[in-house]
């Protein structure tokens, strides 16, 4: 059987980090398969999520980026491999997806919007206690929309809606915290506000995972990088992942990537432990 | 509709004697029409009627089927004076040519009254005449000679039999108009009031002397005003009338409702555009006036 | 005539008119609130479809019992029930919009419907039978609306925060593992019982016209739910008396009256609502700043 397409292979068997204690990583993925409709998205992805650190996820178009994201937060069941949250309970995880199905023009006001971040606390029927409404005036503060509270939802701009959405996430309160493509179509001055709450996170030790395409704001504030083309094209510190050659590495791979291809199994080939990055090139 | 057993058994035979010309096909549009169209007809003719009993033929829907039945008749009787709204669309669609009778014809016709002691609002457009004109007995008497002759013209063969089958049928009418007036008149004029949920017996009335009242117009689409079903209640407390008749077609709410609010208990069902199935009360024309206007008597009576 | 005369004279004189504006009163109650989340939703069109959708129930009731008003009215309960619970799945399990799901069922069973009907039922309209009129609210009929709209206050208080959300955020509710699939499916049950109690007792164009109406005329006076839900239910009950006194004074048909009458305050509330009324921004006048 030919090839239905071409691995990013790594000759060297280079490590992008070194060895790490299994304490210290939050999220484990081992030889993550994750199908959408019948058709690999996420494919064979080994590594791990360094806890307390801010990680961006990048690459091309269609890489799998946020199925990914669905997967940690359990929406998606793996296909394939194996999905280790090394003990986080689904209430430590946060996740901000896209922004698809939000009615936006519903009467809500923007304190009632971040209060729902309290939704694990109160549940359907619990009390919103006045130091939760507080708490929720401190998150408004934080994310730049001091005195906001009262304002409809469908009165605020683009920027001010996502401010909220970050808000709410504040409330949850959570370790981990999944962002897919929190900045798209923002002005510069709210992205740069939320990536200060974004730093404002890891300074607190929480972890930060999200899907990004502006580079720039990986290299400022995300130590951590993935390369994403269905495989994992690299992982590790950002000054050495996010390099012009992987960089077209994993574009080639996304051109070059034929999506009618059968699912592959690679039982006969058991990935070697905590080297993520090798990838055989191999019979279908 | 719903066929006697006598009836469907004639029509197999027909079915498998070959020569179509033994019974004549006639297609009547509603129950009480089809049983007239028998009675003149009788074993000389194969009926089939469009709205069967317990039917309302003011909201009739005609199926395909209906067009089947109507493209195989020699002869079609219809009431006429606006009351199967749907028929010319059915006759276009089935590509009818046969010979047609309206039973209404050459009978003076009434409008729906607005004197007559009806002093409320019917909801409908005044110059629409009153196609009920089958609740006269006398009237009857001009339907049955229509479609006499037209059986007569379609069927000249047997033209002498249907010519005699209608007398004895007129003087069954005479007798049945004789015995009305008879029934009608134990009940003083002053008590002769009834509500009704439409407005269909308004030859009979006009025929016998009653005045009926109804909260609603001709048609059993429309909808009631408050100001008119108030005011049949106040008329109704105030001159003692205690007839309340729900009609088979219609829906008995209103009605129930009246009658609770002026004491009076409902006073059965009547019989107004369609015959009853045949195992009930009002299983042929004649057996249905005589079931009305004895039902009519007893509500009276306690006026 | 006198303001009593006219205000209230007619209510005082006629026990229709009284059950007529306590029923218009007990179905509001328990339909502004559904017809808002209908509309925020989206599925403003269910009502209407749903007159339809219960056919074949009642079609099968009354093959079975005859011309029993209650076993036709079960029967389209569960046929109306069938319908929106298989949309609302096919909606969660598929790509398909909430819309589309529920066009696709509620013309199959009206298709089912009227076939039952044509090859087993008899030629009575069916629907005119079911379906009732303002003026002929008996005591049954208030009782069976008074619990619809007790069960509908309830059952809403319970799942009013899960409701907002799901309606708000499906995908955060979902993240939560926060089981917003019963809170609409519970929601889509209070739809259709409000609306087959509704058309029982008062006919589809009320039923449908209370709960529609004063909900679309809501959102130009409020932007806040519990505003909303006050506001609709004040206008529900104001067309309701306005409507039957013009009914009673003006002798015209009641139940078109009384949505005619919510329909003006729509047009209304259209021109000169404090929320995004057009004669505002024609005046070229500031929205309020907070």
């Amino acid at each position: 059987m030919s090839h239905a397409h071409h691995h990013a292979h790594d000759q060297h068997g280079h490590h992008g980090h070194s060895h790490v204690p299994a304490t210290d990583a939050a999220i484990r993925l081992d030889n993550l398969t994750l199908t959408y409709h019948r058709h690999p998205v996420v494919h064979h992805v080994s590594g791990h999520f360094l806890a307390g650190e801010a990680t961006a996820i990048v690459g091309p178009n269609g890489a799998g980026k946020s199925t990914l994201l669905k997967a940690l937060v359990g929406l998606l069941k793996p296909n394939h491999g194996q999905l280790d949250l090394g003990g986080l309970k689904p209430r430590d995880i946060a996740y901000l997806p896209q922004q698809a199905a939000i009615t936006r023009d519903f009467p809500l006001s923007v304190q009632d919007a971040v209060l729902l971040g309290a939704w694990r606390g109160a549940g359907w029927f619990g009390r919103i206690s006045r130091g939760l409404r507080q708490q929720a005036q401190d998150a408004l503060a934080r994310v730049g929309l001091a005195g906001l509270g009262e304002r409809p939802l469908d009165e605020l701009s683009a920027g001010q809606f996502q401010r909220v959405l970050f808000a709410r996430l504040l409330l949850q309160d959570a370790r981990v915290i999944l962002l897919d493509e929190p900045f798209t179509a923002l002005d510069a001055k709210t992205t740069a506000d939320l990536l200060a709450v974004v730093a404002g996170w890891r300074a607190e030790g929480r972890t930060v995972i999200a899907v990004l395409h502006d580079y720039e704001q990986v290299r400022s504030h995300f130590p951590q990088t993935l390369l994403l083309a269905k495989e994992c094209i690299a992982w590790g510190p950002t000054t050495e992942v996010l390099t012009p050659a992987r960089l077209a590495r994993a574009n080639g791979v996304a051109v070059s990537w034929d999506d009618d291809a059968p699912v592959c199994h690679r039982d006969s080939l058991p990935p070697p432990a905590d080297t993520p990055h090798d990838h055989a090139l191999h019979d279908h | 509709m719903k066929l006697p057993l006598w009836l469907t058994g004639s029509l197999a035979c027909l079915a498998l004697a070959a020569p179509a010309a033994d019974k004549l096909p006639v297609v009547a549009s509603f129950s009480i029409l089809g049983d007239l169209v028998s009675q003149v007809g009788g074993d000389k003719v194969e009926v089939r009627t469009l709205v069967g009993p317990d039917g309302d033929a003011h909201v009739y829907q005609p199926s395909p089927r209906d067009g089947k039945t109507l493209a195989g008749a020699r002869l079609l009787v219809t009431n006429g004076l606006g009351f199967e709204g749907w028929m010319e669309r059915l006759i276009t669609a089935s590509r009818y040519r046969g010979a047609r009778v309206v039973a209404s014809d050459k009978i003076q016709a009434e409008q729906m009254a607005e004197d007559e002691g009806h002093e409320h609002g019917h909801g409908h457009d005044h110059g629409k005449l009153d196609p009920h004109a089958w609740q006269d007995p006398a009237r009857v008497q001009q339907y049955v000679a229509n479609i006499a002759d037209g059986l007569a013209a379609a069927d000249p063969a047997n033209a002498t039999y249907y010519r005699q089958r209608a007398v004895q049928y007129r003087q069954t009418l005479q007798q049945l108009d004789s015995w009305a007036q008879q029934q009608f008149a134990s009940v003083p004029s002053a008590k002769r009031r009834v509500i009704t949920s439409h407005d269909a017996f308004g030859y009979l009335g006009r025929h016998f002397g009653i005045t009926f009242l109804a909260p609603q117009g001709m048609n059993t689409e429309a909808e009631a005003s408050a100001k008119a079903v108030g005011q049949l209640i106040q008329q109704a407390k105030r001159e003692g009338i205690r007839a309340i008749f729900v009609e088979n077609i219609s829906n008995p709410r209103l009605l129930e409702q009246i009658s609770r609010e002026t004491g009076a208990k409902p006073g059965g069902r009547l019989y107004s555009d369609a015959l009853s199935r045949p195992d009930g009360p009002a299983a042929s024309y004649e057996a249905m006036m005589r079931y009305n206007i004895a039902t009519l008597v007893a509500g009276m009576k306690q006026n | 005539m006198t303001p009593y005369e006219l205000l209230w004279q007619p209510f005082a004189d006629f026990a229709f008119m009284r059950h007529a504006l306590v029923g218009c009163l007990a179905l509001a109650l328990g339909c502004a609130p559904i017809g808002l989340f209908l509309v925020l939703r989206r599925m403003s069109l269910v009502g209407d479809a749903m007159s339809h959708a219960i056919l074949p129930g009642a079609a099968i009731a009354f093959i079975v019992y005859g011309l029993s008003l209650t076993a036709m009215s079960i029967g389209g309960l569960i046929a109306g029930l069938v319908v929106v619970l298989a949309a609302g799945l096919v909606t969660r399990a598929t790509r398909l919009k909430e819309d589309a799901s529920f066009a696709a069922f509620y013309l199959v069973s009206l298709a089912s419907g009227v076939l039952l009907v044509s090859k087993w039922g008899s030629n009575v309209d069916l629907m005119h039978i079911l379906f009732g009129t303002v003026l002929a609210v008996d005591d049954t009929a208030l009782a069976f609306l008074a619990m619809v709209a007790s069960a509908t206050l309830l059952v809403l208080a319970g799942i009013y925060r899960a409701l907002v959300v799901e309606s708000f955020d499906p995908e955060f509710l979902q993240s939560m593992g926060g089981r917003g699939a019963w809170a609409h499916f519970a929601f889509l049950i209070l739809v259709v019982l409000n609306l087959v109690a509704g058309f029982q007792a008062l006919g589809t164009l009320m039923a449908v016209g209370l709960m529609m109406l004063p909900a679309a005329s809501a959102r130009l006076w409020a932007k806040e739910l519990p505003a909303l839900l006050g506001i609709a239910l004040l206008i529900a009950l104001l067309a309701a008396y306005v409507g039957l006194l013009l009914s009673y004074h003006a002798d015209l048909p009641s139940g078109p009256c009384i949505i005619l009458t919510a329909g003006i305050a729509y047009f209304i509330s259209l021109a000169a609502g404090t929320r995004g009324g057009m004669l505002r921004s024609w005046l070229g006048r500031a929205h309020l700043e907070a």
